[in-house]
């Protein structure tokens, strides 16, 4: 749990931790909508400029985001080996006896690496200082106005929250149920292909089981004090867009305007 | 062989700010042959502490010395997956951890992963689950079709099928009604009278503690505070109020009798003798 | 099966497991359907039309204290019945503070779930349900899952509950402790009625419980062995009652 960077929440206190859910998702929806647009080297400098005073103001450390990214660098340093092999256009940089490396290989993959990398960092902005819970408010709160062409977006909502309620408890039996087999016998680090198949097994067959009794006994709860989907029902956290959170959308607005208008108008 | 703790530590997430020590220079000799109750508050360290029997957890200071197999900190046991066969680990509510198609595979999947073969692994779970007394009907169904206390006395058997020589139990009785209870304690009783199986118990009944146990070891705070036998435990109520334990219900009434001018002797052991006492002291004053 | 349990009165139903009580706590809410026979609560006939209505009159605390606490924090579960009833938002956070307070949890409102111990999370579910203004509470089993300390906490919630509300309370347990306390018994075996009254009528018959195998308190069977004896007593189911009479035989012969 503690390696998993990428989609973690850091409890900070920050300006960015404080806003309004529903802003900090929308922002980076068109943050990562201008990143797509062909606004050449000066455009991902701005974009880049832009999330760094974010990163900043939300109190991440840069080593926070570089956790972050790392897992793409092996990814990106292996689309670059593949872009040297196969892309043979733009000037000749570097001769190696017979072999040639092309500008635009390597020039492709810097487009590609900084994209992804930007995107990393707006997400993982969002991500780090958004409870986890608040960003089921904020999309509950998004897709209602889909509510309308059928999207149940209150179910939606209360199955992240309920799933991601029981995420420690899941990680716990799961722990229960290895310790249980292990002391049956069960090896689940070695073995013959069929004896690790009745490791596996072991410890699927009985999360299944516990997992369908909780889904039960949940449910039982659930409409035994009152739960209906469907029906109307009022909401206990009410989410508040403050000034803050309009500057942020229009701040991101403003990104895509001045993207737009650097790729096509300049 | 007895089972010795020296000098164990065990320490969880070290290095980490959730660095927490569990267990904190624990010595305890349990007796071979005897069923050893392990009573204690909820994160005392009970479960850390029985989780090293089978090595399921190794310590990280100290030594354990339990049947012919020496566990040091920071060494690698030998002949681990042995011993597993050899201490039976019990877990509270291990009707969650069934998952064969049928009752006897369930049984026998134990044996099977220390080697035995098919037949052999039958033979011993058919064994097992007699001496759990689940109905023969049941040993061809799925676990899951059966009854909350039938599906804990196989999980029972599936530890009992490997034939251990130690019996290491978590709460067995957690969740079962009174009649359940009985049948489980008197279940264990057997296996330590007929069969000679050191049992060692974690639980919170002092009323089983009183009616089965041969000895007590309490931990608090990751250290054994006291481990005697069960008699002398009793002998002083003081003692177990003292750790926030309730004793049990004849201990208690022998307590406030005495306190009022009555004079039963510390060794009663059952009501119809705490009832001759009684009976003889009211009627002499006749 | 048949009984009755009167309005404002603490009732517990005890029997073994597979005696069919485990069953009963779902057939009064409307979880489970019965196949014949009628339920009426508070006058009303338990159907399909009335499920709701009735629903809104009984609060249900079930055994398993993971498997009911349903929002990420105290605040959020108790939470939850209130926003099922449409409560206006305004006035959730009175209510929630109220029924916090009522079952000692003020301190943990923000805890989350994995913090709690047993009992607590059992409080906070009784919380819920209280929150949710019930006439009828009903305890299937709540404190079966639970260490001694969880126990004690939860009957004591109860028997405050009883003292300083009119609620209907029930109580499916195996403690006899807690049956000794209440004001009616049901026992059941084999998914019939063997057995009501109170208390009192209830451990008198020690040997048709044991047929059952059920148990009485310690209290009650001294005294039966005290019988044996010769020694003649009121019944008394608490041991401090059967100490002070005992003194009493003790002293002033």
């Amino acid at each position: 749990m503690n390696n998993f960077t990428l989609g973690r929440y850091l409890p900070m206190d920050s300006p960015i931790h404080k806003m309004d859910p529903r802003a900090k998702i929308g922002a980076m929806l068109i943050a990562l909508i201008a990143i797509f647009f062909p606004a050449g080297w000066i455009g991902y400098a701005v974009i880049f400029a832009v999330v760094a005073c974010v990163i900043i103001l939300s109190k991440l450390s840069w080593g926070f985001i570089w956790k972050a990214m790392k897992p793409m660098m092996f990814m990106l340093f292996f689309l670059l080996v593949i872009n040297i092999l196969v892309v043979k256009t733009g000037d000749e940089w570097l001769t190696l006896g017979s072999f040639t490396i092309y500008s635009n290989a390597v020039i492709q993959t810097l487009y590609i690496a900084v994209r992804l990398l930007l995107m990393i960092m707006i997400t993982t902005c969002l991500t780090a200082t958004t409870k986890p819970l608040d960003m089921t408010l904020g999309i509950e709160d998004l897709l209602k106005p889909f509510q309308k062409i059928g999207v149940p977006s209150h179910e939606i909502a209360m199955l992240i929250s309920i799933a991601l309620r029981f995420i420690p408890d899941l990680i716990d039996e799961t722990e229960r149920i290895m310790k249980a087999q292990e002391s049956r016998g069960v090896d689940m680090k070695e073995g013959k292909l069929s004896e690790r198949v009745m490791a596996i097994l072991s410890l699927i067959v009985p999360l299944f089981v516990s997992a369908f009794q909780r889904a039960e006994d949940l449910a039982n709860a659930m409409e035994a004090r009152g739960y209906a989907p469907g029906e109307p029902r009022t909401r206990y956290k009410v989410l508040k867009m403050e000034r803050r959170d309009y500057i942020l959308l229009l701040g991101a607005v403003l990104l895509l305007a001045c993207m737009i208008w650097l790729a096509y108008f300049r | 062989m007895p089972i010795t703790f020296e000098h164990v530590s065990h320490t969880y997430s070290e290095g980490t700010p959730y660095q927490y020590a569990a267990l904190k220079d624990v010595n305890l000799d349990i007796q071979e042959g005897k069923i050893t109750a392990v009573i204690g508050q909820t994160g005392s360290g009970k479960s850390t502490l029985v989780q090293h029997l089978n090595a399921l957890l190794l310590p990280d200071e100290g030594e354990i010395h339990i049947l012919d197999r020496v566990i040091k900190a920071g060494e690698k046991p030998k002949k681990l997956k042995s011993l597993r066969g050899d201490v039976g680990l019990v877990f509270q509510f291990p009707e969650y951890q069934l998952f064969e198609e049928t009752v006897l595979k369930d049984v026998a999947f134990g044996p099977k992963n220390f080697g035995c073969s098919e037949e052999e692994a039958e033979e011993k779970a058919r064994k097992a689950l007699k001496l759990v007394d689940l109905p023969e009907d049941c040993y061809l169904k799925s676990p899951l079709e059966l009854s909350g206390g039938q599906k804990r006395r196989t999980a029972i058997a599936g530890i009992l099928a490997m034939d251990p020589k130690v019996l290491v139990l978590d709460e067995p009785t957690a969740g079962l009604d009174p009649a359940g209870t009985k049948a489980m304690m008197s279940l264990f009783y057997e296996l330590n009278q007929k069969y000679g199986k050191t049992v060692l118990m974690v639980t919170h009944d002092m009323e089983n503690v009183f009616a089965y146990c041969d000895d007590v070891a309490v931990v608090a705070d990751g250290s054994i505070l006291v481990h005697t036998n069960a008699q002398d435990f009793f002998r002083d109520s003081k003692l177990c109020r003292s750790m926030n334990i309730l004793p049990p219900a004849l201990i208690r009434m022998r307590d406030m009798l005495n306190e009022k001018g009555f004079d039963i002797p510390a060794d009663v052991q059952d009501v119809d003798v705490l009832a001759d006492y009684i009976a003889k002291q009211v009627k002499s004053h006749e | 099966m048949s009984f009755s349990v009167e309005k404002g009165t603490y009732t517990t139903i005890i029997g073994q497991n597979g005696s069919g009580k485990s069953t009963i706590a779902k057939l009064i809410t409307g979880l489970l359907e019965k196949k014949s026979g009628s339920i009426q609560i508070d006058g009303l006939e338990l159907t399909l039309e009335n499920l709701n209505a009735i629903r809104a009159k009984i609060g249900i605390v079930f055994q398993n204290p993971d498997n009911q606490f349903i929002g990420s924090t105290v605040r959020d579960d108790i939470a939850f019945g209130l926003e099922n009833h449409q409560v206006p938002q305004e006035k959730m956070d009175g209510i929630i503070d109220a029924n916090a307070e009522r079952v000692r949890m003020t301190k943990y409102l923000d805890h989350e779930p994995t913090r709690l111990s047993g009992g607590q999370k059992q409080r906070v579910a009784i919380a819920g349900v209280l929150a949710m203004k019930p006439e009828i509470l009903i305890f299937d089993e709540a404190t079966a899952m639970l260490d001694p300390q969880g126990k004690d906490e939860i009957k004591k919630v109860i028997m405050d509950l009883h003292h300083e509300t009119g609620l209907t309370i029930v109580s499916i347990t195996h403690d006899i402790d807690e049956v000794a306390a209440s004001d009616a018994v049901i026992a059941l075996n084999e998914g019939k009625v063997v057995m009501t009254g109170t208390p009192d009528d209830i451990f008198a018959h020690e040997k048709k419980l044991n047929e059952i195998q059920l148990d009485i308190p310690f209290s009650m069977k001294l005294e039966n062995k005290l019988a044996e004896r010769g020694i003649k007593l009121e019944r008394y189911i608490t041991m401090d009652g059967l100490l002070e009479e005992l003194c009493r035989l003790h002293s002033n012969m």
